[in-house]
């Protein structure tokens, strides 16, 4: 634990972390200081105005909050009528060419700028002179859009392109009330992470051009989860939402901070994966190769799986730790081997030093710790005896295995998302994907993390685990999975499985030891 | 000046003349931050060739290595960068307190009239351009009139019929 410090605000003594600047420090204990530009990944730059309180002992009398360190035995007055004042000022001055377009913004419901007129200010406007125009729905390029009229001028998209990204597509150009943020002719912005800047934007100037019109931000359900882009499994908000008549759909993903993994950003192919939660998944159940209800294609699975001789497992590396756990009992049941091959997944060169991975899946990690074979030699040779392969959601095709190479082998596919396997499969089993299920991911840097269940579909998918316990597996639910899990993988035994922090949990090198990066 | 935010393309690359090219160099020893080098490379630009196009902001910009968008902000920022073509003969009347005190507004009467154009505009002829401008820290001889750089001080509207008819 850091080191606290005492100080007091409007005479009230809290008790705060030390080297914090004043409005990380005071925020953890509750109590807000308005600010518009300040962002913890950016750092304080200044330049709202809106952060302004008052110290009492002596120093100059106004300081904005994001740019002075919180000290022992500080007073801080943030109720003043002052710093009220200056508050109403700030607001007026941001409001006085903002358009009141509210109605048709996206930002409409997450904007700053409407929360604070309804904390701080709530004044009428005094304005008698016609508004600046500026540009509108100008293409910034990797699908942002920009309105320059709503535009505050925090510079948070410039500080993020210029600080984070190095990229500095972004300037603020002109000045005074013409002043706008803009991009150089001929160089829009062209870095992997660039939609971070609409949800940077503390109001409704930076728009994404995928979700801009589709949805009303109050209707959305945010629910965590955890993308499987990649296997950094990047923290998310899963924002979705059924509407009247129709199905639970996801309509955006949004970073969620989480300092161990992936701080305040995701990248921008990582926030589009959930189109494939929405679309290319699979739907109807096969039987022998005939389309049949859910019941009697899990069925006709269970007696072909009995029936067979020399049954061959191929699991993907997004399934999550419970899901593979449960298919290596069942393998072990049913004398099956099981193989995780699937280096397909793995674009060598793709990833950077950030947050994208060249391994697009999301839990291979967990492959080493279940002690699961991945390597092409074992999936080659099981593959050849085998006279049913079940392929659980692993897309053989990215590995270079076509339907032919499988040979005479059966298929059957139990996953959630259409690939040529899927296709070339006798039985097939759609299941929940992981916005609709929970489980536990270890991602590319052995952190250990949990998902919850986010989207309810009007006519849910089953999850894997109850398709494997219907086709004989032994384990009840994910609570039962993390407790065997718990029982008997060596690098689980001291861990709580079922109470991981939300932050994750980073297995220690002997917990992951035979890993490989 | 109108919309400052908007750059035009000159339609041809841009290059720095021998000359300039020295000049950048010895420049460039001389500030430990290259981004230091924006404002006077940026002059360099307005020298040599009158104005400051899309082409030579991209071309400063690599040169330096820094961001467009950082030399785009300094160019827009600064009015007396110009952002298109300016008159062959450009002038600056001060509009500051001693020179509009001292009768700035009758030689722009006068150039209004005579010119044909209004402060912020470029004759048809493209020969003269208008532009008042803030102090130019002769207040001691005002009225000043600044014209491609050159001072011409305790400026009458006698004195300036004079000077345009050498200029035309």
């Amino acid at each position: 634990m850091a080191d606290t410090i005492k100080l007091s605000v409007n005479g009230v003594e809290v008790e705060v972390q030390a080297g914090k600047n004043l409005v990380d420090a005071v925020a953890a204990v509750g109590i807000e200081i308005p600010h518009i530009c300040y962002h913890p990944a950016l750092g304080a730059d200044g330049n709202c105005r809106m952060c302004l309180v008052e110290i009492e002992d002596g120093r100059p009398p106004l300081v904005p909050a994001c740019k002075t360190r919180a000290v022992e035995g500080m007073k801080v007055r943030l109720d003043s009528e002052k710093i009220k004042k200056i508050q109403r000022d700030i607001m007026e001055f941001e409001l006085i060419n903002h358009p009141i377009d509210c109605p048709i913004c996206d930002q409409a419901g997450e904007c700053i700028l409407q929360d604070y007129y309804m904390k701080y200010d709530g004044a009428q406007s005094r304005m008698r002179v016609p508004q600046v125009v500026k540009g509108k729905k100008i293409d910034f390029g990797a699908g942002v859009v920009h309105d320059q009229e709503r535009c505050v001028l925090c510079a948070r998209c410039v500080r993020f392109t210029r600080l984070i990204t190095k990229t500095g597509e972004l300037g603020i150009v002109n000045r005074t009330d013409q002043a706008r943020v803009n991009i150089f002719p001929g160089r829009p912005l062209s870095n992997r992470y660039s939609l971070n800047v609409v949800d940077l934007c503390p109001v409704g100037a930076m728009t994404s051009s995928d979700f801009r019109f589709k949805q009303r931000a109050w209707f959305l359900t945010k629910s965590k989860g955890i993308c499987h882009g990649c296997s950094k499994g990047c923290n998310i908000f899963i924002d979705h939402n059924r509407e009247k008549y129709q199905d639970d759909i996801i309509y955006r993903y949004r970073p969620r901070h989480n300092e161990q993994v992936n701080g305040y950003f995701i990248c921008d192919a990582g926030r589009m994966t959930y189109k494939q939660e929405n679309e290319k998944r699979l739907r109807t159940p096969l039987a022998s190769g005939q389309q049949a209800d859910l019941e009697s294609a899990i069925n006709a699975l269970k007696r072909r799986l009995d029936q067979a001789a020399n049954p061959f497992f191929v699991v993907s590396p997004n399934c999550s730790l419970e899901q593979m756990h449960a298919i290596q009992q069942l393998a072990a049941q049913k004398k099956a081997t099981v193989s995780g091959f699937s280096e397909g997944y793995i674009q060598e060169g793709d990833g950077d030093d950030w947050l994208i991975q060249d391994d697009k899946a999301a839990n291979r990690a967990a492959f080493a710790v279940l002690g699961i074979d991945e390597t092409k030699e074992v999936f080659n040779s099981a593959l050849k005896g085998a006279d049913l392969v079940v392929n659980f959601g692993n897309d053989l095709s990215l590995s270079g295995v076509n339907n032919t190479s499988l040979g005479t082998a059966e298929m059957a596919f139990i996953g959630s998302y259409a690939n040529s396997c899927a296709d070339a499969a006798a039985y097939l089993v759609p299941v929940a994907s992981y916005s609709e299920d929970s489980g536990s991911i270890i991602n590319v840097d052995g952190v250990l993390q949990r998902y919850e269940t986010a989207v309810k579909k009007n006519v849910p998918f089953p999850n894997m685990l109850s398709v494997i316990r219907q086709l004989g597996g032994g384990l009840d639910d994910v609570q039962a999975a993390r407790t065997s899990l718990g029982n008997t993988v060596e690098a689980f035994k001291k861990l709580d499985l079922q109470n991981i922090p939300a932050q994750g949990l980073a297995l220690t090198a002997s917990e992951v030891g035979n890993v490989t990066a | 000046m109108s919309n400052r935010a908007e750059l035009i393309e000159s339609g041809k690359p841009f290059a720095f003349d021998a000359e300039r090219d020295a000049e950048f160099e010895r420049l460039a020893k001389r500030y430990p931050n290259r981004d230091s080098l924006i404002l006077p490379s940026l002059w360099l630009i307005q020298d040599q060739q009158g104005w400051i196009s899309v082409e030579s902001i991209a071309y400063v910009a690599d040169r330096i290595g820094t961001f467009a968008s950082q030399v785009y902000e300094v160019a827009t920022f600064y009015t007396m960068y110009h952002l298109r073509p300016m008159g062959k003969y450009h002038i600056c009347v001060c509009r500051t307190l001693s020179c509009y005190l001292l009768g700035k507004q009758q030689i722009v009467d006068y150039l209004q009239q005579e010119l044909g154009i209004r402060p912020g505009q470029i004759s048809e002829d493209g020969r003269f351009s208008l532009e008042e401008v803030e102090c130019l820290g002769h207040c001691g001889s005002a009225p000043v009139v600044q014209i491609n750089g050159e001072f011409h001080e305790n400026m009458t509207v006698d004195k300036f019929k004079e000077l345009l008819s050498t200029l035309k």
